[in-house]
Parts: C-alpha cells; sequence; structure tokens
C-alpha cells in the first residue's frame, strides 16, 4: 500500500468513525423524538383520564344527565386519543399494552353505558313508585293509610340510603291483599333491584377506571424512565464517541506515522554515514509503497556510488602505479640524459687535444721510422707505440660516448621507419662487406608513418645493427625487420645469430658502463644511451636472447597517432 | 700525380701536424683552419679529397660540404670528426658524404679511405 493510499486510509477511518457516531447519535435523536411523542400521548390519555374520572364522580354524586353526558364526551374524547396513537409509537409503547388499554377503555365505555341505562330506568321506576303511591294514598283512609305511609316511607329510605336494612324493613312490611299495594310493592322492589345492579355497576366501573387510571399512569412512569435512560445515553454519546475518536485516532496516527517515519528516519541514518564513507548498511525494504521503493531505489544507488567508489579507487590506483612507473623512468632517462651530456662535453675536451697527441706522436714515429739507427731509436719506437695504445684505448671510450651522447632536443617529423633502416644499413654497408655478413631486411609494407626524432632514431638503430654486426662471426647472419604491434605501435626487430647474452647480463644490459666486452672495446655507454633514447621518443627497447642462438632487440615506436597523445609536449 | 688533399679543420696543430704526416707519405697536402678559406681554396685550386672538420667557427662544415660539393660534385669529403655523424644538426647522415673517420686518426685507416675516395672521384671523371 503507498503512502497515500495510507494517508487516505487514516482520514477515512476518522471519518468513518465519525460517521458511525453521528449516525448513532442522529438514531438516539429519533428515538428520543418518538418516545417524546409518545410521552405527549400518554399524558394526554392521563388527562383525559382523570377527566373521565372526575365526571365520574360527579355522576356517582349528583346522578344527572348533564354529568352523565359530560363524562360520556370526556370517555370519546379519551377513545378518539387511543385511535389516534400512530403505529410507530403502538411499536415504541409496545403493543401488548397499547392492546390492553384499548380493551379496558371499551370495558370501562360499557360499564359507562350500562349505568347510563340503569340511571334511565330508575328514574323511570321512581317516577311510576312516585305516581303509583300518590294513587294507593288517595283509595285507602284510616289504619291502612296509616300502614301504607310507613310502607312509603321505607320506600323514601330505599331511595335515599339504597341500604338493605330499608329494603328488608320495606319487604317484611305486608299489608295484605290489595292489588294496587303489591304492583306498587313490585315496582319498589325492582327498584331495589336497579340499585343493587346500579352498585355493582359503580363498582365495576370504578375498579375499570382505576384499572385504566394505574394503567396510563404506570405506562406514563415507564416512559418517562425510558426518556431519563434515554437522555443519559444520549449524554454518554459524545463522550463516549470523542473519546474512541482520540484513542482510535491517535493509535492509528502513531501507526501510520511509525510506518512511515521509521523507514525515513533509518534511510537519514545510513545516508549519514554513506556520507562519512561507511558503505556497510543497507536499508530492509519491507511492503510496496513509496518509502519501500524509495529504499530499494536508495540501495540500488549505494550499491553504484560503492562500485564506482572501488572502481575509482582502483584507477586510481592503478595511475598512481602508472604515474609512479613513468616518474622513475623519467627520473631514470633524465640521469641518463644528464650523464650522456656531461660525459659527451668531457668526451669532446679531451678528444682533441687527444687528436693532436695523436698526430704528434704519429708525426713523430714517421720522422723516426726515416731517421738513422740511433742509440735508443728502437726504445723510442716501443715508447711511441705505448703512447698509441693509450691514445686507442681513450680514443674507443671518447669515440663511444660522442657517438651515442643523445641530442637533448628532439627534432620532430613525420618519418618512415623502413626508410631509416635503410638508409643506416646503408652507411653500415662498409663493415657489413668487411665481415662478409649476411643481412636480412624484412620490412612490412604500408608500415603507419612515426612521428619522431630522425637523427636519434638512426642514432638507435646504428647503435643496435653495429652491435649484431659485432656480435656475429665472419658471414654470420644480422636480420632487421619491421612490423605494426597492437595498431599503435611500429616495432623493428634486429636479429642477429652471434653468441647471445647470458641471462645475467641481460638484466643489466641497458645499466651505463656496463659491458661484456674485452677492456679498450666496451665503454658500456652505447645501449644505456640507446636506451633513454627509445624512452624519450616514447617507445621501448626489448631484448630477447636464447643462450648461444643470438640476440633480438626490439624496439617500439609510437606511430603518428599515438605519439601525438603526449610525449612532444 | 699524387692525390691532392686538402685538411679543413679550426684546430691548427691537430691540421698542420697530419698535414705533415700525410705529405711525408706522398700526398699532395694542404691545410686551411677556416670554412672560407676551405672555399676559396677548394675553387682556386680543386682537391681530390677533403677532410673536413664538422665543427668550426662561422660557417659550419656541412655548408662548406654543401657548397663543394655543388661546385664539384666529384670533389669526395671525408668528415673529420669527434662522432661518426651529423652532430646537432637534425638532418642525420649528410648527403654527398663520402665516408667519415673519427679522431683521433687512425693513419691506416685515413689512408685507406683517402685512396678509396680518389679512387671513386677518378672513376666518375672517367665516366
Amino acid at each position: 500500500m503507498n503512502i497515500r493510499d495510507k494517508l487516505f486510509l487514516g482520514f477515512s477511518l476518522y471519518i468513518l468513525l465519525a460517521t458511525i457516531f453521528a449516525f448513532f447519535s442522529y438514531q438516539e435523536i429519533r428515538t428520543v423524538t418518538t418516545r417524546l411523542a409518545y410521552v405527549e400521548v400518554v399524558d394526554d390519555i392521563n388527562n383525559n383520564v382523570l377527566e373521565v374520572r372526575r365526571t365520574e364522580k360527579n355522576f356517582f354524586l349528583f346522578k344527572n344527565e348533564e354529568s352523565l353526558k359530560e363524562m360520556q364526551e370526556y370517555l370519546s374524547a379519551l377513545k378518539k386519543d387511543i385511535d389516534g396513537i400512530t403505529v410507530e409509537i403502538i411499536k415504541a409503547m409496545e403493543p401488548a399494552d397499547y392492546n390492553m388499554m384499548k380493551t379496558a377503555i371499551t370495558e370501562y365505555e360499557h360499564y359507562v353505558d350500562n349505568l347510563g341505562n340503569n340511571f334511565k330506568s330508575q328514574e323511570k321506576l321512581v317516577d311510576m313508585i312516585r305516581t303509583a303511591g300518590k294513587q294507593i294514598e288517595k283509595g285507602l283512609s284510616g289504619k291502612e293509610k296509616n300502614e301504607f305511609y310507613i310502607l312509603r316511607r321505607y320506600e323514601k329510605n330505599i331511595m335515599l340510603y339504597k341500604d338493605l336494612k330499608e329494603y328488608e324493613a320495606f319487604k317484611s312490611l305486608n299489608l295484605g291483599g290489595n292489588k294496587e299495594i303489591e304492583k306498587y310493592r313490585i315496582l319498589v322492589f325492582d327498584l331495589y333491584k336497579i340499585y343493587k345492579d346500579e352498585k355493582n355497576l359503580e363498582d365495576k366501573t370504578r375498579l375499570k377506571a382505576r384499572e385504566i387510571q394505574s394503567f396510563t399512569e404506570k405506562l406514563s412512569k415507564k416512559e418517562r424512565e425510558h426518556m431519563n435512560l434515554q437522555l443519559k445515553r444520549m449524554a454518554k454519546l459524545p463522550l463516549f464517541g470523542l473519546l474512541t475518536i482520540i484513542v482510535l485516532g491517535t493509535i492509528i496516527n502513531i501507526q501510520f506515522s511509525r510506518n512511515i517515519a521509521n523507514p525515513i528516519k533509518k534511510l537519514e541514518e545510513i545516508t549519514k554515514k554513506i556520507a562519512m564513507g561507511d558503505f556497510s548498511e543497507t536499508i530492509e525494504v519491507k511492503g510496496k509503497d513509496e518509502i519501500a521503493s524509495l529504499g530499494m531505489s536508495f540501495n540500488q544507488m549505494e550499491k553504484t556510488i560503492r562500485d564506482s567508489k572501488s572502481a575509482l579507487q582502483n584507477a586510481v590506483e592503478v595511475a598512481v602505479t602508472n604515474c609512479n612507473e613513468k616518474q622513475a623512468q623519467l627520473i631514470a632517462t633524465e640521469k641518463l640524459a644528464i650523464l650522456g651530456l656531461f660525459a659527451a662535453g668531457v668526451a669532446h675536451e679531451i678528444n682533441n687535444p687527444l687528436a693532436i697527441i695523436n698526430e704528434k706522436a704519429g708525426l713523430m714515429k714517421d720522422i723516426l721510422e726515416m731517421s738513422e739507427d740511433f742509440q735508443h731509436k728502437t726504445r723510442f719506437l716501443n715508447l711511441l707505440d705505448a703512447i698509441f695504445e693509450s691514445i686507442n684505448r681513450c680514443r674507443t671510450v671518447t669515440h663511444r660516448i660522442l657517438g651515442f651522447a643523445r641530442k637533448t632536443e628532439v627534432s620532430i617529423e613525420i618519418l618512415d621507419l623502413n626508410d631509416i633502416i635503410k638508409g643506416v644499413t646503408v652507411f653500415l654497408e662498409k663493415e657489413i662487406l668487411y665481415k662478409n655478413i649476411r643481412l636480412e631486411l624484412n620490412l612490412k609494407k604500408n608500415l603507419p608513418e612515426v612521428r619522431s626524432d630522425k637523427g636519434q632514431l638512426q642514432q638507435v638503430f646504428l647503435n643496435i645493427i653495429k652491435n649484431a654486426i659485432d656480435a656475429v662471426d665472419n658471414g654470420g647472419l644480422v636480420a632487421v625487420s619491421t612490423d605494426l604491434k597492437d595498431g599503435n605501435m611500429a616495432k623493428v626487430s634486429i636479429k642477429d645469430n652471434g653468441h647471445g647474452i647470458s641471462g645475467e647480463n641481460m638484466k643489466r644490459i641497458f645499466e651505463p658502463f656496463f659491458t661484456t666486452k674485452g677492456t679498450g672495446k666496451g665503454t658500456g655507454i652505447g645501449l644505456s644511451i640507446t636506451y633513454g633514447i627509445v624512452k624519450n621518443l616514447g617507445g621501448n627497447i626489448l631484448l630477447e636472447s636464447e643462450g648461444d642462438k643470438g640476440t633480438t632487440f626490439i624496439v617500439e615506436i609510437p606511430t603518428n597517432s599515438e605519439l601525438a597523445k603526449g610525449q612532444v609536449a | 700525380m699524387s692525390t691532392k688533399v686538402l685538411i679543413v679543420d679550426d684546430e691548427v696543430e691537430f691540421a698542420s701536424t697530419l698535414a705533415e704526416r700525410l705529405a711525408l707519405r706522398n700526398y699532395d697536402v694542404k691545410a686551411v683552419y677556416n670554412a672560407e678559406d676551405a672555399i676559396t681554396d677548394a675553387q682556386s685550386d680543386p682537391p681530390d679529397v677533403v677532410l673536413l672538420d664538422l665543427r668550426m667557427p662561422g660557417i659550419g662544415g656541412l655548408e662548406v660540404l654543401k657548397i663543394l660539393k655543388k661546385f664539384d660534385p666529384s670533389i669526395e669529403v671525408i668528415l673529420v670528426t669527434g662522432q661518426p655523424e651529423t652532430e646537432g644538426s637534425g638532418e642525420g647522415i649528410p648527403t654527398g658524404l663520402f665516408d667519415y673517420i673519427m679522431k683521433p686518426v687512425d693513419m691506416g685507416e685515413l689512408i685507406l679511405k683517402i685512396n678509396n675516395a680518389d679512387q671513386k672521384r677518378k672513376l666518375s671523371r672517367h665516366s
């Protein structure tokens, strides 16, 4: 999951939590609203019940048409209330309660109707009894009339007290025989019976009314308790919601922050280490989000830097080694150059007086030889020979030095190595002829040109070929070949079939003043100067020798393109 | 008729002594000590062989060689020098040079070279 999704999820969780609590709060408010409506309905019912009970008392007290009517009106209002209760409220108050209440009210209404009928019957009977009484009184006289008065008094007491004792008294007074009185008595019996019914009905009505009243009171009480609970719960809900959002939100936030911040912190630590040159640690890649992708890229980058660094270190080491080698070579070449210059100067200064000594001594010898014999002539001639011998030794040294003393200034031009080889061999023709040497030239056609110093190259090849000529016996072989090496070096091989050079001597062959030739024959300077020249021209000089099978000198000179890179600065 | 040899060298002692020794060996020798004299002399009395020093004040040996060869290509020149080839010229082995000999001079070798040069000159004159 990527960071954007994580953040989105984090915010979404908050919103979800808030929505859930908003939903619950809405539900609670709706419930409370319904409950409130219900409470109102219950209150209305309660009020109507109270009104009904009040009119009921009035009716029981006054027993008149008016109070009955009033009572019936309130009862009808109560019924209307009950019928007007919505399905929602019925559900809220539980349908069983509702049905019980409805049945109770219907029963109550029925009692009230009966009471009404009873009341009407009473009035009718009372009228009939009073009329019958007055009628009978008119027809009676004397004792019978007095006895009838007693009966009527009982009758009035029955109407007034509706009491069993009065009724028993009335019943026990039997005046006998008179049909009218008997009818009258039956009417009073009926009235008492109606009274009894009335009493019974009143009791039942009261009971039912009480039942309804206590029922509505119970409902009202229950509903208020419900409301209280509901309100308490509602009051707790925002607190609970807020707490949940704070706690859950904090946990989610911490988790997400850790998820995002920890890898970044780790990244920062490793970056600091890398900045200090420590490449030992990599980032542990977890998951598939941007941080993981960043970690992977970072590890790749670290690897690239590490590889580059080590490659660079290696390159620097190689470069330093090369540089040290080149410097050592340069110092060696420089030493040789200084030595060459110094030696050349000395040799030149010595050579001229030496030439004069040689001529003077030669002239002395000429004169002596032409002279007649005298006492020490032979001795003088011998002494002169000794002088010549010494002159020759000096000459060998000075010639070597002067012959190979290199020039310090390099004069560069485009040259064909094959032409230079040919020129040098032509110059050595006499010596080749003199020793009857077989010279083989294997010069490669279209050899790339070199940019180099003609005089110095001539010196190099003159020296090496001369050495080869010296190395072989009469009739020996000297083979010179040219070729291209690695596309950027012209290679000249000078091979002879002489006596070769031993391994020990090969190591020292380019050292100044090292020579294998006998005293007076070699100075040990030629090859060291040759070496210096070749190196100075950016080339190489190598030596191969297989014991007494001969020696091969290999001189490599950079071709035009290669040399242009550096040496001629 | 003896071979005419002209020695050109600013080292007077060397040139004069060598001239004397060659004269003892029946050469018609003349020694001059600078380049200008060498050119004048060679033009007025052309030699067969010139023994030429390379390092001289003023006009150097190489210039003299060029002038002489231009004047008379049959004049053979042997370079008498401290070293076997061109010193500091940067031009390599000079053209028209017959041979060279190094100081101090070996008389036997010198005579051989003079005779060879003379012989070559004579041959070229005949052809």
